[in-house]
């Protein structure tokens, strides 16, 4: 018992050397910006932000509106200052916290463009905040506008570590049904298209190869954070990390995912190796590394206990969240409910088809509704084959058609006061071929957005 | 977790007890695929999910689709097109009965041509904006009218293009409230008319040998060449969304749903009048060509003889896609006749079937929607081809 309670305290406490965060700091930055100056390069933020005339928000986060062109660009601009801030240690805790703030908000805009490695790059903005990683090798110390520190308590490290860890280990135990494992679902799929390949093409023919990825895969992803903490494993693990995330940036459109795993996990490599980079950097601009202040540690054991607390608490979170399926009933794929926050990367291959009725309760006539007057290509497909969002786009046409007067082609008018919304949805899941997907009569205009179970989901019965 | 388990050996227990039946049954299941590896000789009933392919040869594909489809039914568009513009030429020369006829019966032709490249929507169709130019309808004849009255038009101005292409040339040569003796006369009389009549043929001429010149000289070598993944911006993704979305919106909405009245808002009041070749009276035709150029094209079969080879079709079977117990091809095909199979059983004018004999054309619909999951769904999640349009994590 005192065992552990030391390991965690040598764990939480203990004094480390500050190089590998400020090398982390100093890349993340660079980084960040470069991934936001890409996304801007594409014209995503017109087309995700300016165009769209409806955005799917997340539940408890409907306040969260995109701004106009000038505004959703400044917001851009002062996204990508608060980057190169970063990267230069110069105002750090000002900058780390305008970069969480700004990257959040537009990820929470319109949950259409929910990717797992943006959820991990808003917590570890969140994380920065706390971190004393401008102490050294930066601007706010040749400014002094902070002391300069050698060592830091090592949880500092490790918490960014343990995310790494986290990211890695649920997307491995994600992995572990019987889709992936025993029928190499979604990949013997997906490799077959990539028989063109350089090198490598002329094995995807063979179901064996998809199966080998499979559980290639999902072992490499258990195990990946242990080998990397070992330090017999950590540099044929490390390889194995370029390998695996440069493997899939080569087969799939997964964008800057790959690289910032392959640069984030440099963490876990030794002090010395990060106090090299240091140097190496130090030379090239020149700047001389002037006397270290040794860090006083802290003494006070209520302010210990509270960081303890905090921490344990984040850890918790973070382990709660990707389990919190388990709650639902159902076949997680087909239902998607607790399925995001949860690392669950290219496990499933799912498309959807569907169609909206609005219906005037008082004759019963209905209207087919065009999606793409009201959504993108890329809204409409994703909110295809997700429940949450065929919900809330069928409230939105309840309110865009609620207390109106249609006049008809005919000249008929038609009032509608409290309209009725059906869909009728047809989803294939790993080409199993395309099935109902919702109750084709269940009125979505009187159903409840919320964390409750869906039970209008149809079963899946492949 | 537990559930999948029990899930698994379920599933054993059911595969085992599926061989132990068909082993005893008298007529033998298997694989009637001619293009499987396994292929059995003594098969009766098709079990084609039973198939297995071996490396499926995606260039081959490409190529046989470009040069045994694409290239001939493009080059025969362009050769109806230009045999079209010759008729008007020489009925304008000199306008006869005997004219008018020929002129019809190459319209007729041309816009069944037409019919089995429509689909065909990316590429140089997509850059020469190809659908919108040769067939919209309905067409506004108030534009025509005035076109012709005043004698000076534009007829590349995108504000003309409901003036122009097969469904104003139906509207000239079925002219409403004219016979045949009629309608000579007027273009006798009229040689506004028959320079529009002139400037239209040579309009859908010059689109037709333009689209075609692109194939045969630049885009052809692209498409057989790019060897992407199905990802956005390959052949493969290009020609899928090109086909599912012509389907949807051409087809299956502007062939039946609008005249139908589907989607005519709440009160879905048919519009007959919308449907193709109003004034001429006959639509099936032109649907029906549509129709089996879709099934001739997904199958690989070359345009010109019944050849079967590498198509999209193979393609879904190599990855093994399957709807119900079918292959999806199969699901497919057979969706793609019962379509047929509805249409053959109504009756033209189409505008009069709409009024008098709904339900028919109901049930047509309602197989034509059918086909749209199957398309949009099942056969772009099978080729593969994700159609993304930002970064994705596959989720």
């Amino acid at each position: 018992m005192m065992a552990i309670r030391k390991w965690l305290v040598n764990l939480t406490f203990s004094e480390k050397s500050i190089a590998p965060l400020v090398v982390f700091r100093v890349l993340f930055g660079i980084m960040m910006m470069l991934s936001t100056l890409r996304f801007i390069s594409k014209g995503w933020v017109e087309e995700l932000y300016i165009q769209p005339t409806y955005f799917f928000t997340y539940l408890g986060f409907d306040w969260v509106k995109p701004f106009d062109v000038m505004g959703m660009y400044i917001l851009f601009s002062v996204l990508i200052a608060s980057c190169v801030f970063i990267s230069l240690g110069f105002l750090y805790r000002i900058s780390t916290v305008v970069f969480f703030i700004c990257f959040t908000y537009i990820e929470l805009i319109d949950k259409t463009n929910y990717l797992n490695h943006y959820y991990f790059i808003s917590l570890v903005g969140f994380l920065l905040i706390f971190l004393p990683a401008n102490k050294s090798f930066s601007l706010d110390t040749y400014f002094k506008f902070t002391s300069k520190k050698k060592y830091v308590p090592a949880w500092t490290l490790h918490i960014i570590m343990f995310q790494l860890a986290v990211v890695y280990v649920f997307a491995g135990i994600a992995k572990l049904n019987y889709h992936w494992l025993f029928e190499a679902q979604p990949l013997i799929n997906w490799l077959k298209h990539q028989t063109d390949l350089p090198v490598i093409g002329p094995l995807m023919k063979f179901e064996f190869t998809a199966y080998l990825f499979s559980w290639g895969g999902a072992l490499f992803d258990l195990t990946i954070p242990f080998l990397l903490l070992n330090s017999r494993f950590r540099i044929p693990g490390y390889l194995l990390v370029v390998l695996f995330h440069g493997l899939t940036a080569v087969m799939f459109p997964i964008g800057v995912f790959p690289y910032v795993m392959i640069i984030s996990t440099l963490i876990f490599f030794p002090e010395s190796f990060h106090e090299k980079i240091i140097r190496s950097l130090r030379i090239l601009f020149k700047t001389k590394n002037k006397k270290e202040v040794s860090s006083t540690p802290i003494k006070e054991g209520n302010k210990k206990n509270i960081q303890a607390s905090l921490i344990a608490l984040y850890i918790v979170v973070q382990m709660f969240v990707p389990m919190r399926y388990l709650l639902y009933d159902g076949d997680l794929f087909w239902t998607e409910q607790g399925y995001r926050f949860s690392w669950r990367v290219m496990l499933i291959e799912k498309v959807g088809y569907a169609q909206f009725f609005v219906h005037d309760p008082t004759t019963d006539n209905k209207k087919l509704i065009n999606n793409r007057t009201y959504l993108t290509p890329q809204q409409e497909k994703m909110m295809a084959t997700q429940p949450d969002m065929i919900l809330q786009f069928a409230h939105h046409l309840r309110d865009t058609f609620k207390d109106t007067i249609i006049i008809e082609n005919n000249g008929q008018k038609i009032k509608i006061s409290e309209p009725k919304i059906t869909a009728e949805v047809y989803v294939s899941l790993f080409n199993k071929g395309s099935r109902l997907f919702i109750d084709s009569d269940v009125n979505l205009s009187k159903i409840h957005r919320g964390f409750h179970d869906k039970d209008w989901i149809l079963k899946n019965e492949n | 977790m537990r559930e999948k388990v029990i899930g698994f050996q379920l599933k054993q227990i059911a595969v085992l007890t599926a061989i132990l039946f068909f082993s005893f049954s008298c007529r033998k299941r298997g694989c009637m695929d001619p293009n499987a590896l396994n292929t059995d000789p003594n098969a009766e009933i098709a079990d084609n999910s039973s198939c297995s392919y071996g490396e499926f040869d995606k260039p081959e594909m490409l190529s046989n689709v470009c040069d045994n489809y694409i290239l001939p039914a493009y080059q025969e568009f362009n050769n109806k097109n230009i045999a079209l513009h010759q008729e008007a030429l020489s009925f304008s020369t000199n306008p006869s009965l005997e004219g008018l006829t020929a002129v019809k019966s190459s319209w007729v032709a041309a816009l069944i041509s037409w019919q089995k490249v429509s689909f065909l929507d990316f590429g140089p169709a997509d850059y020469y904006t190809l659908k919108n130019q040769v067939n919209i309808y309905p067409i506004d004849t108030n534009t025509i009218q005035n076109n012709i009255s005043f004698g000076t038009y534009d007829l590349n101005l995108a504000s003309n293009n409901d003036a122009k292409g097969y469904q104003a040339l139906d509207f000239l040569l079925h002219l409403p409230g004219t016979n045949e003796e009629n309608l000579v006369d007027y273009f006798n009389n009229n040689t506004n008319a028959t320079s529009y009549l002139l400037d239209l043929t040579e309009n859908l001429m010059l689109l037709s040998q333009n689209v075609y010149d692109e194939w045969v000289n630049v885009y052809c070598s692209n498409f057989k060449s790019n060897n992407n993944s199905n990802a956005q911006g390959s052949p493969i993704s290009n020609v899928v969304n090109g086909l599912c979305s012509y389907y949807e919106t051409y087809i299956r909405k502007g062939k039946f749903g609008l005249p139908l009245g589907v989607f005519n808002s709440f009160t879905q009041e048919e519009m007959p009048h919308l449907v193709e070749c109003y004034y001429y009276g006959q639509s099936l035709p032109f649907a029906k060509a549509a129709i089996e150029g879709m099934s001739d094209f997904i199958n690989g079969v070359h345009f010109d003889t019944p050849e079967n080879r590498l198509g999209l079709d193979d393609y879904m079977d190599f990855v093994g896609a399957t709807h119900g117990s079918n292959t999806l091809s199969t699901a497919i095909n057979n969706q793609l006749e019962t379509i047929i199979t509805k249409i053959d059983a109504l009756n033209d004018p189409l505008s009069n079937e709409i009024l008098t004999n709904k339900p028919s054309v109901e049930d047509a619909y309602t197989e034509l929607q059918k086909l749209v999951p199957y398309l949009k769904v099942d056969m772009t999640s099978a080729l593969g081809v994700l159609i993304t349009y930002q970064d994705n994590d596959g989720d």
